[in-house]
């Protein structure tokens, strides 16, 4: 057992420290009408640039990166650095091209319209 | 015949609180919690981390999607109470699928470590991220004391 062990271990150090932020899901609301779909998910603390919103094969990822800073002498810590991230699945019907985010007081809001072919139309029946 | 029955009655109890169990699971199931916090934490206030940078306290509270004029801050002695309130942003005509968030109203109290001098309180509200810089009273500020 032991033996086994010494083989795996690498002979060179590795300098480089790899850093484990833990990933949790963030909360999210999603809310639809006939024009697009609404996702408000909550990122208390990640900076516009540390937001990544991906969209592929029908799959939106979110990934939002937060650090937190400490100043002086921690006395506690409830939250720390995080990486929220969490994946949907998107209905053909979005228009990709058309998505758009905004972020507002730790709430990502991201819109996504639905493209003209699924939007809903009123028929209307011509008079012969 | 009558203590049989409240066997049953029993039984049936103990079947209803492990209905009641099961169900709590699911709502729990995909909620985020932080690794080593405790289940619940977040129903009981918004999370908050608290330095102290010798001349001043520095509390952080996580409150995302809470509006500047929804939180009110209350400061009397070293007594520091926080309440806020989180509505909901879904606007009118959308159907919602999915209610995570929800709206609610918190407090939060703390008693600080040092006297604070309350002139000299400093909140700002930031992606979501409450900061209070409450400056010490002049006592309770370390000092350097020089050998002589």
């Amino acid at each position: 057992m032991n033996e086994r062990q010494d083989i795996a271990v690498r002979d060179e150090q590795l300098n480089e420290r790899k850093v484990q932020v833990p990933v949790v899901a963030p909360l999210v609301d999603i809310a639809e009408n006939d024009q697009e779909i609404l996702l408000y998910a909550d990122m208390p603390g990640v900076d516009r640039k540390d937001i990544s919103i991906n969209i592929d094969n029908g799959r939106l990822s979110l990934s939002g990166l937060r650090e937190v800073k400490p100043v002086g002498a921690v006395s506690w810590e409830e939250f720390g650095d995080i990486e929220y991230r969490r994946t949907f699945s998107v209905p053909q019907t979005i228009d990709v091209g058309a998505v758009h985010a905004e972020l507002k007081d730790g709430v990502l809001l991201l819109h996504l319209p639905k493209s003209e072919a699924a939007k809903p139309r009123q028929i209307e029946i011509k008079t012969a | 015949m009558w203590t049989r029955m409240r066997d049953f009655d029993r039984m049936f109890q103990a079947m209803d609180v492990l209905q009641s169990r099961l169900n709590g699971l699911f709502q729990y199931y995909d909620r985020p919690r932080l690794p080593g916090a405790v289940w619940g934490l977040s129903e009981s206030g918004p999370r908050a981390n608290m330095y102290d940078t010798g001349d001043n306290i520095e509390i952080r509270l996580e409150v995302p999607g809470v509006k500047r004029e929804d939180l009110s801050i209350k400061l009397q002695g070293n007594y520091l109470e926080i309440k806020g309130e989180r509505r909901a942003d879904t606007p009118e005509g959308y159907t919602s699928h999915r209610r995570e968030r929800g709206e609610s109203t918190f407090t939060r109290s703390f008693t600080l470590p040092a006297d604070v001098d309350a002139a000299k309180v400093e909140a700002t509200l930031r992606d979501g991220i409450l900061t209070l810089v409450l400056s010490k009273a002049e006592p309770a500020k370390p000092k350097q004391i020089l050998i002589s």
